[in-house]
């Protein structure tokens, strides 16, 4: 006992001394699982995580709820929103119905495009000193400069007036950003993309396939001089991408020669894709995680899937389809237009007359037209089969530009006039099996509406071609606002940023 | 002596014990008016001979009120002392130590055991709501097992407004704190002023709430043991439409939009389902059992307990109910005259079902709500059952085979909550929770004392559950089965060494606290598993022992960041006779979340008190016997922010893919800017009170604050052109809290009848007082479906003050639209039609727009209240408890406003309908184009005010001749209602609503109507 009594005293000045000893230090907890900015851009393994990250947001066009082919799509006169009722998705419900407004546009059209201007801003300032291989830096800069090009032609294609950042912005200045002219922005892109066109490869090796070569920065520079009405510049960009029609051009791209086998799923990266999105289903993305930068699923396919398919007839050769959220309802006139094109199997899947013959049934869901996008639809027998979410994992990847598009945009940029854009128009019918029809603008544009169908593409043709207004005016398009979406609410508080006019 | 013959003599025999049955050692007893007196022994046993009929024995023990028996005869006595609450002599933890509260500066408010004894809450939260004044205390939901929201003075900041609980020394989050027994609380004190919270330093500025737990006392052996069972249900049910009214409204919208009739035989319908009735249950049961063992001698003391609770819950029970089995052991021992140690050990497991509450995006109570009342629960017509729908989909169905149904009305996130029910049940989470502590305390000398103690808390949790294939609807499908498992655990400690020396030097009595702290959480990790696609349909055939291919597996694992603290503090007190008060404190707190520029801050307080009842120059009267004035300012702070705030990190999963075989890339980038300059937020409060004994039967306490807060730390809301994938933290705002907080008690006895009623009110003023230059407001605290955001965080105005469209009743007719312009003479809202909401144009610009919305109140109350009447008579105890808030703001977001087919309360019956039928219930649409139900307007909102009978409690303690003949020492009885009513013109279910931003209806789980009934003896 008495022993005790003193030991104890001892013991606890022994932790006293131990702990002021090592005091500073022992609050020093070092992050893992992450690494500081400051250690981080260092060598080459880095540089590649920096661009995938960069490459993330490619997925826009046609992963997670807000994409954009579903957006543009509803907005257009070949589709309604649909879904699952009238408020199933507010942003993408009001879009197609032009009463979309500063607090119902999804955020994310915004925002997820500027977090591609972001991360590829950070290689572009990171990577002339990261130590590695003085060539691949070259082509990772060319690249995050295209996708940079690439992200800013959507902003100011949906927003127009958006605030140009070429670097990383800092703290001190984030709230005094102010917007650029649609021109400084157009010409910081045809910048962007004139450098990567330099650097880049013609063609990659295909565990390559995805990353951005010289044809498909060709031929986003473009269509981004189309749409400033530079057609010449535009002309002589796609024929670059383009050759000889019909036959396989300097890059490599050849049309299919079936139509189908552009939406076969596992026909990935073939010789018509040019700019293509990647997905997969390896990801085995669950609803904890869906919707996030790990999510590589294609959501287009569940969306535009028919409400509960059964197939009341297993004898018959129609396929299983899978049960999907019903948005993109075809429109009678687009279906009718289709109706005796070679593209219609492709392109529609006709249920509103196959549930008439009493062969399936499917819940109808809103906006019900009976007409579903079949170049998205999945079947059951395409659903990924490993673990998360069947909805999440779909792995068909989307065009965001295919050769068929390009040689019908030479040919509008060439003004729909001469032997060239005649070949074009020409070339693309008779991938189908479809005579020559005299080439114009507004065959042309009759064509990529068959041909294009449910891709998102329609919506920028009636703009381009300034046919908004009328097309549209049944829904309520007002001319001189619809053009362009309202700069969502958020962005406008406590910072510089001008609403769009009349929104 | 010649008086002593005449008159006859008895002696008397007898046992004094405390209210628990505790026998109570050394109570003084002495005939009035003589010096005859005799002492308790170990057992509360006395004797005392000499006492004639009719004389009176006085019993008095420190810390218990005196008490008075006639001795009327021979028989033995047993006396029964109550703790004396009005005594001024009582003893307060301070944190570190205790003072008497005569001498205490700050504001402390205490919760003793007494006043929760035989109470049925299962959690210390639901034992503090409405006893102390300046806490407000919401329940997050009714479900078992439901934590509460806990605000100590108001909102102290923006983020984590979680006070500190530290348990016997030791810090518990406030996410662990159900893990005690409440019949295990010795006391509860809330700190509630910067002067006596400094000693807390960095982590105090949210309040801080100490609980004791019981230790054993010298004496004999007590076993006790506690029980109740009782049932519970709804309290209330709203009124939702029949499915005939239901069909009629349906139509109604549809043809104002120019679309046809919905339903035509609208009678056929009949009332159809309430959902309600599906989910609720009304005899949900609810039970405990509690036993303890305690005593000691004069070298250990123990306290020993097992605590079981099993509560059902009122809604859809098979999957709402919650399970706690508690052990605490807690003991000192006498090493030697110098050296004590001792331990507290508490355990808990406990086992919880839930459903999704307080969601408008599904959950069964949001489903019940919402759902049609036509589509039938379960599915009987053979004809429907053997459509496609039933037949070719994987539904859900009863134990009789027949399906559930499936609405063909209302879909979305609503699903037929009994369907929903088979598809989680059996799945449920668990927990297993370790806290304890061991001390060591050294006296070498008189008046001081070294104390260091080890404390340590160790959790671990988990969850299981399979989810089988099922459609509950068309976008409700799951089309593999899965089995789940997920194990975590957390483990801190810390190590406290105090030294403190106490002395009185005549009339100087000053004591001197020296101590320094090191503390470590978050030393944490988990895993879990999934597997998908297992031969099996159902959970008890599901097993992990199944082989399933690679691609069918996912798992995940983390690892958690440590928290840590040192801190050194020291306090001093002094007081001169008792009569001048002085109290100081600092505290140093190193913090790992900080950056290195600002790691350490300091905390400082100082409080004095002048107890001016003591001076020579106050009367002695009845009016006002005791008086204390006190004062006190002080810092403190707070760390509750997230790890790493001031770095700036580069954080992976930003993946893509490439090459034909989808192979998927790991792409890594910035999180957040990063902000270097991260510093302590700091809360300075400054209080005033006193306290008075007044009229010799009130006990007085007031307290007036001032609480301001600076720097507060916060995510920065950064623009979306930034691009950044998250916020980074920043010193973005400030605060004022200010407010009024009135304790009172009232004891009085006559004769054998006590009373004593305790009642508390308090007012609270919040105001931000800054958001950084240049911003107006912060949102996104509260959206609201597609409303987006109803609530902002703007300067000069109450923190998450409702901010939304005003209305000023409803278009009769289309006079009143023309006729309403603006000064230009424009017709405000030209496109409005009659029955359509008149907005309020508050910035007068001629047209109504997103500028037009203002503040409509808030969802913090301003006043809260609580009141406690005891009664007693003999052997019978009656207990009255009410509490409530007023002046607060709910928002009634009950109905899914953008299903146009959900269903709705019969205030909709009251809707109008042309000119002079309504003028505050518009007109219905589904198109909807004023925005009258799309907007969020005042229409929302509903008074917040209400009083609840939350506990009314009847008990009859047998007389002790009875229960010794069953060897016990006292046997009580009771018979409890809780929530018996609440008295509230709020129209959901329950107007006390929980949460970060309180007073969002979104479909709350109501606290449950409760019958008990229950049983306390002692042996």
């Amino acid at each position: 006992m008495k022993l005790k009594k003193y030991k104890l005293p001892v013991l606890a000045v022994a932790m006293l001394a131990t702990i002021f000893s090592c005091s500073e230090d022992y609050l020093e907890v070092t992050p893992t699982g992450t690494f500081l900015t400051g250690n981080y851009y260092t060598n080459e393994t880095e540089a590649f995580a920096g661009l995938v990250a960069a490459y993330d947001y490619l997925r826009k066009n046609s992963g997670t709820f807000e994409n954009m082919i579903t957006m543009m799509n509803a907005g257009s006169d070949d589709h309604y929103a649909g879904g699952g009722t009238s408020t199933d998705g507010a942003g993408i419900q009001s879009f197609s119905k032009y009463t979309l407004n500063s607090i119902e546009i999804p955020d994310s059209f915004w925002s997820d495009h500027f977090k591609g201007v972001y991360r590829a801003n950070i290689m572009i300032q990171k990577l002339p000193d990261i130590s590695m291989d003085e060539s691949l830096k070259a082509r990772y800069m060319a690249e995050s400069k295209a996708l940079r090009a690439y992200y800013y032609f959507n902003l100011v294609r949906l927003f127009e007036n958006v605030p140009l950042l070429t670097e990383p912005v800092s703290t001190a200045d984030m709230y005094n950003v102010v917007q650029a002219s649609s021109e400084e922005v157009y010409a910081q892109i045809e910048l962007d993309l004139l450098d990567a066109i330099d650097v880049l490869p013609s063609t990659v090796v295909s565990s390559e396939y995805g990353r951005i070569t010289k044809g498909a920065a060709q031929a986003i520079l473009g269509k981004v001089y189309l749409e400033q009405g530079k057609n010449t510049e535009a002309a002589a960009q796609f024929a670059e991408v383009n050759g000889t029609p019909g036959s396989t051009s300097q890059y490599g791209y050849k049309l299919l020669d079936n139509f189908d086998d552009l939406w076969d799923i596992d026909n990935k990266y073939n010789s018509e894709s040019i700019f293509e999105v990647g997905h997969s289903d390896l990801a085995l993305t669950g609803w904890s995680n869906s919707y996030s930068d790990t999510d590589e699923g294609n959501l287009v396919c569940t969306m535009v899937g028919p409400r509960g398919f059964v197939d009341l007839n297993t004898t018959d050769d129609i396929p299983e389809y899978s049960s999907g959220w019903s948005f993109n309802p075809i429109l009678p006139e687009l279906y009718n237009l289709l109706k005796d094109d070679p593209r219609f199997e492709a392109t529609v899947l006709d249920l509103k007359t196959l549930s008439e013959e009493g062969k399936i049934s499917y819940t109808p869901g809103y906006q019900d037209t009976g007409y579903f996008l079949n170049k998205f639809a999945p079947l059951t027998s395409e659903e990924s089969t490993g673990a998360g979410d069947m909805w999440l994992n779909h792995r068909q990847n989307s065009y965001i530009i295919r050769l068929a598009d390009t040689y019908l945009l030479e040919a509008e940029a060439l003004g729909g006039t001469g032997t060239r854009a005649q070949a074009l128009l020409d070339a693309v019918r008779a991938r189908v099996g479809l005579a020559s029809i005299p080439v114009s603008l507004t065959n042309i544009l009759a064509e990529r509406r068959l041909e294009l169908a449910g891709e998102g593409q329609r919506w920028f043709d009636l703009r381009r071609n300034g046919t908004l207004a009328t097309k549209l005016a049944d829904r309520g398009f007002v001319a001189g606002k619809h053009e362009i979406f309202p700069i969502p609410y958020g962005e406008l508080e406590n910072t510089k940023l001008v609403q769009n006019p009349n929104y | 002596m010649g008086v002593s013959i005449m008159a006859q003599t008895y002696e008397i025999k007898g046992n004094v014990a405390d209210s628990n049955g505790m026998p109570l050692p050394g109570v003084t007893i002495v005939v009035k008016g003589t010096k005859n007196g005799a002492t308790t022994d170990f057992d509360g046993n006395f004797v005392i001979a000499n006492v004639q009929k009719g004389n009176s024995l006085v019993f008095s023990y420190v810390g218990y009120a005196t008490k008075e028996v006639v001795v009327s005869s021979a028989n033995s006595l047993t006396v029964v002392l109550a703790e004396d609450m009005q005594s001024l002599d009582e003893v307060v933890v301070v944190g570190y130590g205790t003072q008497k509260k005569s001498v205490v500066t700050g504001a402390i408010s205490s919760v003793k055991a007494e006043d929760l004894e035989g109470l049925p809450v299962e959690r210390v939260e639901q034992a503090l709501q409405g006893r102390v004044s300046g806490v407000v205390i919401a329940a997050d939901a009714g479900q078992p097992g439901s934590s509460s929201t806990v605000r100590v003075r108001g909102i102290t900041t923006i983020g984590t407004n979680d006070p500190l609980w530290v348990i016997d020394g030791v810090v518990v989050s406030s996410s662990t704190i159900g893990y005690l027994n409440q019949s295990d609380i010795q006391s509860i004190e809330v700190l509630k002023d910067a002067a006596s919270l400094a000693i807390y330093g960095a982590r105090a500025a949210a309040g801080v709430i100490l609980v004791t737990t019981k230790k054993g006392k010298q004496g004999k052996i007590n076993v006790g043991y506690s029980t109740f069972y009782g049932v519970s249900k709804a309290s209330k049910k709203l009124s939702l439409l029949n499915a005939s009214e239901y069909a009629a409204i349906m139509n109604e919208k549809s043809v104002a939009d120019g679309g046809s009739v919905v339903f035509s035989d609208i009678s056929s319908l009949g009332k159809g389902t309430d959902w309600q009735d599906v989910i609720f249950n009304d005899s949900a049961a609810r039970s405990s059992h509690e036993f303890s063992l305690s005593g000691g001698n004069e070298v250990s003391t123990f306290y020993a307990s097992f605590g079981i609770s099993d509560q059902e819950g009122i809604v859809l029970s098979d999957i709402s109910n919650f399970n706690r089995k508690s052990i605490r052991l807690n003991s000192t021992h006498k090493i030697s005259d110098y050296v004590k140690v001792g331990q507290t050990l508490g355990y808990a497991h406990k086992r919880s079902m839930g459903i999704t509450t307080n969601s408008e995006y599904g959950g069964p109570l949001s489903s019940a709500i919402n759902l049609d009342p036509i589509t039938p629960a379960v599915i009987t017509d053979p004809v429907v059952a053997n459509s496609s729908l039933y037949t070719s989909n994987a539904v859900m169905t009863d134990e009789d085979g027949n399906p559930y149904g499936i609405s063909s009305y209302v879909g979305q996130e609503m699903s037929n909550p009994l369907a929903y029910q088979e598809t989680v049940r059996g799945n449920y989470g668990w927990s297993d929770d370790v806290i304890g502590n061991v001390f060591v305390e050294i006296t070498p000398m008189e008046g001081l004392v070294f104390k260091s103690a080890v404390s340590g808390t160790m959790a671990y949790w988990g969850s299981e559950g399979f989810v089988p294939e099922y459609y509950l609807q068309s976008s409700i499908v799951n089309s593999q089965n899965y089995l789940y498992s997920s194990r975590s655990k957390s483990f801190g400690w810390n190590l406290e060494n105090t030294a403190s020396y106490s002395k009185s030097i005549g009339v100087h009595d000053f004591s001197v606290l020296l101590g320094q702290g090191v503390y470590i959480d978050g030393i944490s990790s988990g895993v879990g598993v999934t597997y998908y696609d297992l031969p099996v349909t159902t959970r008890e055939e599901a097993s992990f022992n199944f082989s399933v291919t690679d691609d069918q597996i996912t798992g995940y694992s983390w690892t958690g960041t440590e928290h840590k603290v040192i801190s050194l503090f020291s306090r001093l007190n002094y007081n001169y006779d008792e009569k001048y008060l002085f109290t100081g404190i600092i505290r140093r707190d190193g913090s790992s979340r900080f950056g290195d520029n600002n790691k350490f801050g300091f905390f400082p307080s100082f409080s004095a008190g002048w107890v001016t009842s003591k001076e020579s120059f106050w009367p002695e009267n009845d009016v006002v016997s005791k008086l204390k004035i006190r004062g006190g300012f002080g810092v403190t702070g707070n760390d509750a922010i997230g790890d790493f705030g001031y770095l700036a990190l580069v954080g992976g999963g930003r993946n893509y893919t490439f090459g034909e075989d989808g192979t998927i890339y790991t792409g890594y980038s910035p999180n957040a800017p990063d902000n270097p300059d991260l510093k302590w937020e700091e809360t300075s409060q400054t209080n005033i009170g006193f306290e008075a004994r007044v009229l010799e039967n009130f006990d007085v306490n007031f307290d007036y604050f001032i609480k301001k807060t600076s720097g507060i730390l916060q995510d920065v809301e950064i623009p979306g052109y930034v691009g950044a994938s998250g916020s980074p933290l920043g010193n973005v705002a400030d605060m004022k809290n200010s407010g009024l907080e009135f304790e009172v008690s009232y004891n009085k006895s006559w004769g054998d009848l006590n009373f004593r009623a305790s009642g508390n009110v308090s007012y609270l003023e919040n105001e931000v007082t800054n958001l950084g230059e240049g911003k107006e407001f912060i949102s996104g605290e509260a959206a609201f479906q597609s409303m987006g955001d109803v609530t902002r965080i703007q300067v000069g105005q109450s923190i998450n003050a409702f901010y939304g469209y005003q209305t000023n009743g409803i278009f009769q007719n289309i006079d009143e639209i023309n006729s309403y312009v603006s000064s230009t003479g424009t017709v405000i809202q030209p496109d409005a039609v009659p029955g359509d909401f008149k907005w309020v144009d508050n910035n007068g610009d001629g047209e109504i727009t997103d500028d037009d919305r203002t503040f409509l109140g808030t969802p913090l109350p301003k006043y809260t209240f609580g009141l406690t009447l005891n009664l007693d008579y003999k052997g019978f105890d009656f207990m009255v408890f009410t509490q409530g808030v007023a002046g607060n703001k709910i928002f009634q977001g009950l109905r899914r406003l953008d299903v146009t087919n959900a269903n709705h309360q019969t205030s909709v019956l009251q809707r109008w309908t042309g000119e002079g039928t309504s003028n505050d219930y518009p007109r219905l649409t589904n198109s909807d184009p004023n925005g009258n139900f799309g907007k969020f307007s005042d229409f929302y909102l509903e008074d917040g005010d209400f009083i609840r009978f939350k506990t009314i409690q009847l008990g009859y303690t047998l007389p002790s001749e009875i229960v010794q003949k069953i060897g016990a020492s006292k046997l009580r009885l009771y018979v409890t209602g809780e929530n018996l009513f609440t008295i509230t013109n709020y129209s959901g279910y329950d107007p006390e609503i929980g949460g970060s931003v309180m007073g969002i209806d979104r479909g709350y789980y109501p606290q449950a109507q409760s019958f008990m009934m229950g049983l306390n003896v002692q042996f």
